[in-house]
């Protein structure tokens, strides 16, 4: 459960809020995906979740934040490790560099969770097979390809099996087969239902697919909260500096054409553009 | 005590191994380049400038002990105490605000060659026979001949070639900090004594 | 491993077996054998008797006697040079040319050679024989700050990757005109445009790493445990405190024979 009260954050220096006044309630086991054009406050509100904002970036933050049971501005990031899972965009910077294997890689956070042997042995072999890299077990982390490393930091944070886990435009970096290599990995996650998950997304296809709800953020503030569905066929996402999936723009495109103009449901993923066209 | 727990926070301890990556790269570059020169401690200048004179010692050491047990230029383990005290004087030059000010921070860097050529003589003396097995060893040829002894000679050699080295040196940490964007500078303990 | 910054050979040896720590005594042995032995020859001596054995028992010892070779090559030609041409009222016993060649001076050359070279070679047997993060993980265990280890390793694996980039930056300059050939100044003007966005390239980085290093409990306190298990024999443990013992023997012998004459005197 995440819980979002009022929340307003300033960076230093700054004039003008990178988050205002968000409130936000997300029910344990939820796939949120949160949306929004660059500079909107995705990753403001990534880093606030995971407790970076504010006792790493400092600023002014009001408001209260509290996932899964623990106030999150008044615990120290010490604290928080382990509660919240974070995972960001650039998977080079994630590689700890202090293990010469993707394996121990994998195992550094439960190291120093002081986790026993047995049980680490057994959740890393187990984790690697979730993310796929069990053929890179004994690999060095820098031998590898973008999309790998960046399931390596998924399944780092993963395998401490924290309540909470965000990521924060995690295939950004990434070349098309790296992307469809996460998104695969992230799938699955999203049908475990064993974390609430919350996925700052740019690429709108995929965010259709598994996401259970789909908010966005314009200039700080949530302006758009509901099913995938709706929100990424809505007619608003313009203004906030959003664009349709291809889909809906095919269907949008179909309907100025006169065709199936009375439906309301436009398509936002493959299956329903199928559906949508037959 | 407050001030100590800051310098070593995770971000430093993160800095650590990229300035020391950073003084391995450039002085292997530099080696390459065929610069008379070493430049192989702007990552701890540049560490003790922003993070104080312990974690500009911890650089230092750890850069010598590094680049000495990688195997690549082993004889430069012997070394570690004279990139410590590089780190360290370097920090608490900063401390006085020394890279505040170009011609300060060339100042400060000469003065660091001349400690650290004092302090690498008796190691040079003891461990290597007094010479470098560089191009440097004539001056301490020179200075044999000339009838001083091992150590002063091995001192004259330092003189020759670290004073310049570090002045360089401090002048290019001066120059990256007054390019550095404010944010990142005050994320560190030391950021009043450096702009 | 290929992928780090050090010469370490993987072999399947008895001596690679070894605990961290028994590896780490024995050269620090070797080292101090180096360092306090007196005499001339017989720093020679424990190199033929005890460092070369060792690095054959490892199974790396061509490599091992190259990169001592390379290592120590310049310093032992110019300690020959310099102090053995340029001994300052020494017994000349061969002339060549203007310069003479002194007895005091070729004494104190291969004395200086012979330490040189077991100096060097101690750190070199080290350097082929342990694993870095099983020496850092045997340290941490007995005291030595995580931090520090951390650094170490950390270090090994990043440095390749900043000389790649130095290596890019440096050919991106070049095509961009910027000269690299020529005399000294020009050498040295081309550095600020090498320098510069090695380091600002890192600032970002430096951030992220941060936050990963967080995310992954490293600030959390209390013990931590280990996915690496390493293995020690009673054995070993007793070789380590004799090696200790020796160590001091050597050290103290060689003050006695520092201070004893003074004492007579």
């Amino acid at each position: 459960m995440i819980r979002l009260g009022d929340v307003t954050y300033f960076y230093p220096r700054a004039t003008t809020p990178a988050l205002a006044g968000v409130t936000l309630e997300i029910p344990t086991g939820q796939f949120c995906a949160v949306i929004g054009a660059n500079g909107a406050g995705k990753s403001t509100l990534c880093y606030t979740l995971a407790g970076f904002v504010p006792h790493f970036y400092r600023g002014k933050l009001s408001g209260g934040v509290e996932v899964a049971g623990v106030d999150v501005p008044a615990s120290s990031l010490a604290q928080l490790a382990g509660h919240v899972g974070l995972v960001f965009a650039n998977p080079f910077n994630q590689i700890t560099g202090a293990r010469f294997s993707v394996r121990e890689e994998i195992a550094f956070g439960l190291e120093n969770m002081g986790v026993p042997l047995e049980e680490m042995a057994t959740r890393v072999e187990d984790i690697l097979g979730f993310a796929g890299l069990r053929d890179l077990a004994e690999r060095s982390p820098f031998a590898l390809s973008g999309g790998q490393q960046q399931r390596l930091a998924i399944a780092s944070v993963l395998v401490m099996r924290p309540p909470v886990i965000v990521l924060d435009e995690p295939t950004s970096q990434l070349d098309p087969i790296g992307s469809r290599e996460v998104f695969a990995v992230l799938r699955d996650l999203a049908a475990t239902d064993a974390a609430t998950v919350v996925l700052a997304e740019q690429k709108l296809e995929w965010v259709a697919v598994f996401a259970d709800r789909v908010i966005v953020l314009h200039e700080g503030r949530i302006v758009a909260d509901g099913l995938p569905g709706d929100v990424l066929a809505s007619a608003d996402l313009a203004q906030y500096g959003l664009q349709p999936t291809r889909y809906t723009q095919a269907a949008r495109a179909a309907q100025a054409a006169g065709f199936r103009a009375d439906r309301d449901d436009l398509p936002v993923t493959l299956e329903e553009a199928v559906e949508f066209f037959r | 005590m407050e001030r100590l727990r800051r310098d070593f926070s995770t971000i430093t301890l993160v800095m650590i191994p990229v300035a020391i990556a950073i003084n391995i790269a450039i002085g292997q570059l530099i080696y390459t380049l065929k610069v008379p020169l070493y430049l192989d401690s702007i990552g701890t200048i540049f560490v003790a400038a922003v993070a104080g004179p312990l974690a500009g010692m911890l650089t230092g050491a750890l850069t010598n002990l590094v680049w000495g047990l990688s195997g690549i230029n082993s004889f430069y383990t012997a070394f570690w105490i004279t990139g410590a005290v590089i780190g360290l004087v370097a920090g608490l030059f900063s401390r006085f605000g020394w890279f505040k000010v170009w011609w300060r921070a060339i100042i400060a860097g000469v003065i660091t060659g001349l400690i650290a050529a004092l302090i690498s003589a008796p190691i040079l003396t003891y461990v290597n026979g007094g010479v470098t097995g560089s191009g440097t060893d004539v001056i301490t040829a020179v200075f044999r001949n000339a009838g001083l002894g091992i150590l002063p000679s091995a001192f004259a050699q330092g003189v020759s070639s670290d004073p310049l080295d570090k002045a360089i040196s401090f002048f290019i940490v001066w120059g990256v900090i007054r390019a550095l964007p404010l944010r990142f500078l005050d994320r560190f303990s030391r950021a009043e004594d450096i702009r | 491993m290929s992928t780090s910054f050090s010469l370490y050979i993987p072999r399947e040896s008895g001596m690679h077996r070894l605990h961290p720590l028994t590896k780490l005594a024995l050269v620090a042995f070797c080292l101090v054998l180096g360092l306090f032995l007196p005499g001339v020859w017989l720093t020679y001596l424990a190199f033929m008797l005890l460092i070369v054995p060792l690095a054959a028992w490892a199974g790396v010892l061509p490599s091992f006697l190259r990169a001592v070779f390379k290592t120590a090559l310049p310093v032992v030609i110019s300690v020959f040079l310099v102090q053995g041409l340029f001994w300052p009222g020494g017994t000349p016993i061969l002339h060549l040319g203007p310069l003479s060649l002194k007895q005091e001076g070729l004494q104190f050359a291969i004395r200086s050679a012979g330490r040189f070279i077991t100096v060097v070679s101690s750190f070199l047997l080290l350097t082929f024989t342990t694993r870095p993060d099983g020496l850092m993980l045997a340290l941490s265990q007995r005291g030595f700050p995580n931090s520090i280890a951390y650094i170490m390793l950390a270090t090994m694996q990043i440095v390749p990757r900043f000389q790649t980039k130095a290596n890019t930056i440096l050919d991106a300059q070049r095509s961009r005109g910027l000269e690299t050939e020529g005399n000294l100044l020009v050498r040295l003007r081309a550095l600020l445009p090498l320098v510069q966005p090695l380091l600002l390239g890192s600032i970002i980085d430096i951030e992220e790493r941060a936050i990963a290093l967080e995310v992954r409990a490293f600030g959390r306190p209390g013990p931590k445990t280990s996915l690496l298990v390493l293995h020690d024999t009673p054995a070993q443990r007793v070789l380590r405190w004799l090696l200790l013992l020796a160590m001091l023997a050597v050290i103290g012998w060689r003050l006695y024979l520092a201070i004893a004459p003074r004492l007579a005197a």
